[in-house]
C-alpha cells in the first residue's frame, strides 16, 4: 500500500482555500482526509469508491478542496441529493456534508427520514450554530437569546438537540466529534463509513466570526465508550442542550449510539442485484 | 357509426369497471373508442362519470349528446337527462338491486345487447375478467336479457388497443430502459408512478421520498451516478422541483421530468384538465440554460416522445420536460397505429466509481471546481448557449410538428397536447377535413414546444397570406402556445379558441367554435 502521507496528499486539490484562517473547518478537512486515506490504505475502498454530496454553506466549501467524486448541490439538500447517489449505485460510499442551517432548518425533511430509509452513507454536519456564509444569522442550532445583524433582540426560539432528534428519528449510527480534536473525529468517521447504513457524524466546529458566544467548550467535553444501548443514548442525549448560556451540562464525544439494521440496499431486490455485483445501474 | 354512452354514479360503484368491459369488448371487435373520464377529488359518493364515445372510425373525443345513459343512482339521470338525444336510451340500477355490488356487470350486459352484440363475447369477457366466477356471469347475463338490440356493432377487422397517457408514458420509459422513476404522489402525474411501480418486475425501481424536493435532487444523484433517471409530478409539486431543474442547468446532470398539469393556479380544480403549465414548463428555475419542453398528443406519441425524452437529456446532459394533463394521462385512448422504432439511450460519460466525476451547482472551471472568474462565468455562459445550438439539431430530427390534412387546404389550426385528437375529430366532422384530405381546414400539432419548429412560422405565413383563418386552439386562459409562437417568431395568432373551465372540449363543441370563427 501507499504511503499514508502519499494517499492524504492525493485527497486534496490545488483549489486556494477560502476559509477564514483558523477556522476549525480546516481541521475537519484534514480529519475526512486521515479517515479516508486510512480505509484507502487498508485496502478496504478506493479513492474512486468515494462520493461527496455538499450543501451550501462554509462547511460545504469543502467539496473545492476534496479530491473525491461528488456533487455540489443545493442548500439544503446534500443529504436527497447523497440518499439519489446511493439509488444510482450502492456500491459507491456516500459522504453528505452540510452545515447546521441547511440540516436543521431548510433541509430538515430529509434528516428525519434518512434513518427510515438507512441507505449506505455518512452524514457529517460542522455544527457552528450559525448560518455563517450569509453573515451568521440563527439557526435551529443557536442558543436562545443570540444575537445577531438578523437578531439584534436576541433568538427567541430554544434549539433543537440534533442527538435527540437523531435518535428520534431512528438513525442507526449516532456520533458527535469536536473539530479540533482531529484525531478522534478521523477514527469516529472511519467508524461512521465502515458502519451499514446510515450514520450521522456531528462535529463541534466553532465559528471564529460569528457566534463566538458559543465557542470554547472543550473543558465541558469528555470521550464516552462506544454505546448501543438506546436509554443510555438517550441520557446522554440530554446532558447538553445547545443553550449554552443557560444549561452548562458536559458534552459528549464518540458514538453515542449505534444498532444494526437493514440497509437500504438490503430491502430492495434491484440494489440488492448492484450491490452483489459491485456495480452501479450503468454496469 | 358513432355512439355516445355516459356511465355515471357514486365513486366506489365501479363505473370504470363498464367503461372497461364494453371498450374491450368493442376493440376486440375492432371498433375505435374514447372514454373520458369525470370524477371530484373525493373517494367515496359524489357524482362521477364516465363518457365513452365508439366509432367504426379513428376518434379521439366525446360528443355532447349522448345515446345511452347508464345510470348507478338516482343523480345520474336527474343530471344528464338533457344531454339525451331524442330516442336516447336509460340503462338503470333498479332492476338490478337484488345483485348489490354486481350492478355494474348486469349493467355492462345490457349495454352488450343494446349495441347487438354476441352474448358469447360478453361472457367470454366477464370470465377473463373475473376468473370464471359464476356469479359475475350471471349478473352480466341478467342484465343481457333485460333489453333489446338496437344497434348492429358487427365484427371488423382490425387491430385496435386501448391505452391512457399514464401507461403510455410509463412504457416508452421501459422501452428506454429507465432505471429509476422517483416521485410524489399527485393528482394526475400519480398515474405512471403506478404504472411503473406494478412494472418493477422488469429490473427498474420505483422511489417514493418524502418530498418533492427530495426527489429532484435524489434524482440528481442517483443519474450523477449512472441511472437513467425520470421523475413527475403535477402542479405545486412541479414548482417546488423548479430549484433543482436550475441546478440542472449548470450541473449538466441528465434529467427527464414528466409534468402532468392540473388546473391552478394553487390547488385549483386536483382531478380536472387544463393546458395551463406550458409556461412553467418552459421557464420554471432560475438563471439561463438548455432545456427541451416535449409535449405529445396521444398515446403512442407518449411511447415515442418519452423515450426521445431519455435520449436527449443522457445525451446532452439536459432537462427535458414531458408535458402532459390529465385528460391525455388519464382519458383511455385507442389506436391502431404502432410506435415508431426505439432509441437506445446509452450511458456513454464516465460516472462516479469509475474515475472521479464531479458535478456543481456553483460556475466552475473545467475540472468542475468552485469559480467565481469574470472570464469563466461568460465562457460556460456562451457554452450553454452553444450546447442548446447542439440540442436544436438533434431535435430536427425528430417529428417536432405534425402536418395533418391537405397542405395547401385554406385554413390552419394549430394546438397541441391533448386538444390534439378532439381537433382532428372536429375537423373531419366539418367537412371530412383530415380523414379525405379535401377539406378546407388542416390541422398543425406542435410537439416540441422547445426548441419550436421553424416549420411552425412558415405555416402560419402560407395560410395568412394567401388569405387563409389561422386558428389557435388551447385549453387555457391566455393561450400559452399562442404567446410563445409570438414571442419566437413575431407573428399574433388573433383567431383564438380557449377553454378554460377545466373541462376538455365535446368534439360537437369545437367544431360549432371553429365554424364560427
Ligand atoms: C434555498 C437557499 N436559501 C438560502 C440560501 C443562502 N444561503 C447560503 S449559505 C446559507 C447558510 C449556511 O449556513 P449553514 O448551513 O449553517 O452552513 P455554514 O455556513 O454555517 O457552514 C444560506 C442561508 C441558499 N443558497 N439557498
Ligand atoms: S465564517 Fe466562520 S465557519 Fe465560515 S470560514 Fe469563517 S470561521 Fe469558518
Amino acid at each position: 500500500m501507499d504511503d499514508i502521507n502519499e494517499i492524504k496528499k492525493n485527497l486534496g486539490t490545488k483549489e486556494v482555500n477560502t476559509w477564514c484562517p483558523g477556522c476549525p473547518n480546516f481541521l475537519i478537512l484534514e480529519s475526512v482526509k486521515t479517515a479516508l486515506a486510512g480505509l484507502i490504505s487498508k485496502g478496504v475502498y478506493r479513492q474512486e469508491d468515494f462520493a461527496m454530496t455538499t450543501d451550501i454553506g462554509c462547511s460545504s466549501k469543502i467539496y473545492d478542496y476534496l479530491n473525491i467524486s461528488g456533487i455540489y448541490g443545493l442548500h439544503g439538500r446534500s443529504l436527497a441529493t447523497g440518499l439519489g447517489v446511493t439509488l444510482g449505485n450502492p456500491n459507491l460510499k456516500v459522504l453528505s456534508f452540510m452545515g447546521d442551517g441547511g440540516c436543521f432548518d431548510e433541509g430538515i425533511a430529509h434528516f428525519m427520514h434518512a434513518g427510515r430509509y438507512n441507505a449506505d452513507m455518512t452524514l457529517i454536519v460542522h455544527d457552528n450554530q450559525s448560518f455563517s456564509l450569509t453573515t451568521g444569522q440563527p439557526t435551529a442550532t443557536s442558543q436562545e437569546g443570540y444575537i445577531s445583524k438578523a437578531s439584534p433582540l436576541g433568538d427567541a426560539d430554544f434549539p433543537l438537540n440534533p442527538i435527540k432528534v437523531a435518535l428520534a428519528a431512528g438513525i442507526g449510527f449516532i456520533a458527535r466529534c469536536n473539530a479540533r480534536d482531529f484525531k478522534h473525529t478521523a477514527e469516529i468517521l472511519e467508524k461512521a463509513i465502515q458502519h451499514k447504513g446510515f450514520s450521522y457524524v456531528e462535529i463541534i466546529q466553532d465559528c471564529l466570526i460569528f457566534n463566538k458566544n458559543v465557542n470554547n467548550k472543550d473543558d465541558r467535553m469528555y470521550k464516552i465508550e462506544n454505546n448501543s444501548d438506546k436509554k443510555k443514548a438517550e441520557k446522554i442525549a440530554g446532558e447538553y442542550d445547545y443553550n449554552n448560556g443557560h444549561g452548562k451540562g458536559k458534552i459528549a464525544l464518540g458514538v453515542i449510539y449505534s444498532e444494526d439494521k437493514p440497509a437500504l440496499y438490503e430491502k430492495w431486490e434491484q440494489l440488492k442485484a448492484l450491490k452483489e455485483k459491485g456495480v452501479g445501474w450503468k454496469g | 357509426m358513432r355512439i355516445n354512452i355516459l356511465i355515471g354514479g357514486k365513486a366506489g360503484q365501479g363505473i370504470n369497471k363498464v367503461s372497461e368491459i364494453v371498450s374491450r369488448v368493442l376493440t376486440s371487435l375492432g371498433y375505435f373508442t374514447f372514454n373520458y373520464r369525470d370524477y371530484p377529488s373525493l373517494i367515496r359518493g359524489g357524482h362521477n362519470f364516465n363518457v365513452l364515445s365508439v366509432s367504426d372510425d379513428k376518434i379521439g373525443s366525446v360528443e355532447s349528446k349522448l345515446d345511452i345513459v347508464v345510470a348507478m343512482d338516482e343523480k345520474t339521470k336527474e343530471l344528464h337527462k338533457m344531454e339525451m338525444k331524442k330516442d336516447g336510451v336509460v340503462i338503470g340500477f333498479e332492476e338490478f338491486k337484488e345483485l348489490g355490488r354486481n350492478l355494474n356487470i348486469a349493467q355492462s350486459g345490457a349495454l352488450i345487447k343494446i349495441l347487438g352484440i354476441d352474448k358469447q363475447v360478453l361472457i367470454d369477457e366477464i370470465k377473463s375478467q373475473f376468473k370464471e366466477s359464476d356469479e359475475a356471469v350471471a349478473a352480466a347475463e341478467k342484465g343481457f336479457e333485460s333489453q333489446e338490440g338496437k344497434f348492429e356493432f358487427k365484427k371488423l377487422d382490425r387491430d385496435v388497443e386501448i391505452m391512457h397517457g399514464s401507461r403510455a408514458v410509463a412504457i416508452g420509459a421501459v422501452n428506454s430502459n429507465l432505471d429509476l422513476y422517483i416521485a410524489y404522489p399527485m393528482t394526475p402525474a400519480t398515474g405512471v408512478m403506478h404504472e411503473l411501480a406494478g412494472r418493477m418486475g422488469k429490473g427498474h425501481m420505483v422511489f417514493q421520498p418524502e418530498t418533492e424536493i427530495a426527489v429532484v435532487n435524489s434524482a440528481m444523484g442517483a443519474s450523477f451516478a449512472g441511472a437513467k433517471t425520470m421523475i413527475g409530478s403535477s402542479g405545486g409539486g412541479y414548482d417546488l422541483m423548479t430549484e433543482g431543474l436550475s441546478m440542472q442547468g449548470m450541473a449538466e446532470i441528465p434529467l427527464v421530468v414528466y409534468l402532468a398539469s392540473r388546473p391552478g393556479p394553487g390547488t385549483g380544480v386536483p382531478t380536472y384538465s387544463l393546458q395551463n403549465d406550458l409556461d412553467v414548463a418552459l421557464r420554471g428555475g432560475h438563471g439561463e440554460f438548455p432545456r427541451v419542453v416535449i409535449a405529445p398528443g396521444d398515446p403512442i406519441e407518449c411511447i415515442e416522445k418519452t423515450n426521445e425524452a431519455l435520449y436527449l437529456s443522457e445525451k446532452f446532459g439536459c432537462v427535458t420536460i414531458l408535458l402532459s394533463d390529465k385528460h391525455l394521462a388519464e382519458s383511455e385512448f385507442s389506436s391502431d397505429r404502432k410506435a415508431n422504432k426505439v432509441l437506445k439511450v446509452d450511458v456513454k460519460r464516465e460516472v462516479a466509481g469509475e474515475g472521479i466525476v464531479k458535478r456543481s451547482s456553483y460556475e466552475h472551471d473545467k475540472d468542475w471546481n468552485t469559480t467565481e472568474s469574470a472570464e469563466i462565468t461568460k465562457k460556460f455562459a456562451d457554452e450553454r448557449i452553444k450546447r442548446y445550438g447542439r440540442i436544436k439539431k438533434e431535435c430536427e430530427k425528430f417529428q417536432m410538428t405534425k402536418l395533418f390534412g391537405n397542405p395547401n387546404a385554406k385554413n390552419l389550426v394549430i394546438g397541441w397536447g391533448s386538444t390534439k385528437t378532439v381537433i382532428l375529430d372536429a375537423l373531419d366532422a366539418i367537412d371530412g377535413s383530415i380523414k379525405n384530405g379535401k377539406g378546407d381546414y388542416k390541422f398543425l400539432q406542435v410537439l416540441y414546444m422547445k426548441p419550436l419548429s421553424s416549420k411552425i412560422k412558415e405555416e402560419i405565413e402560407k395560410v395568412s397570406n394567401a388569405g387563409g383563418k389561422v386558428i389557435l386552439v388551447e385549453q387555457n386562459l391566455t393561450g400559452q402556445l399562442g404567446r410563445l409562437i409570438r414571442e419566437k417568431t413575431g407573428l399574433k395568432i388573433e383567431n383564438r379558441i380557449l377553454k378554460y373551465d377545466s373541462r376538455p372540449f365535446y368534439c360537437d363543441e369545437l367544431k360549432e367554435e371553429i365554424l364560427g370563427v
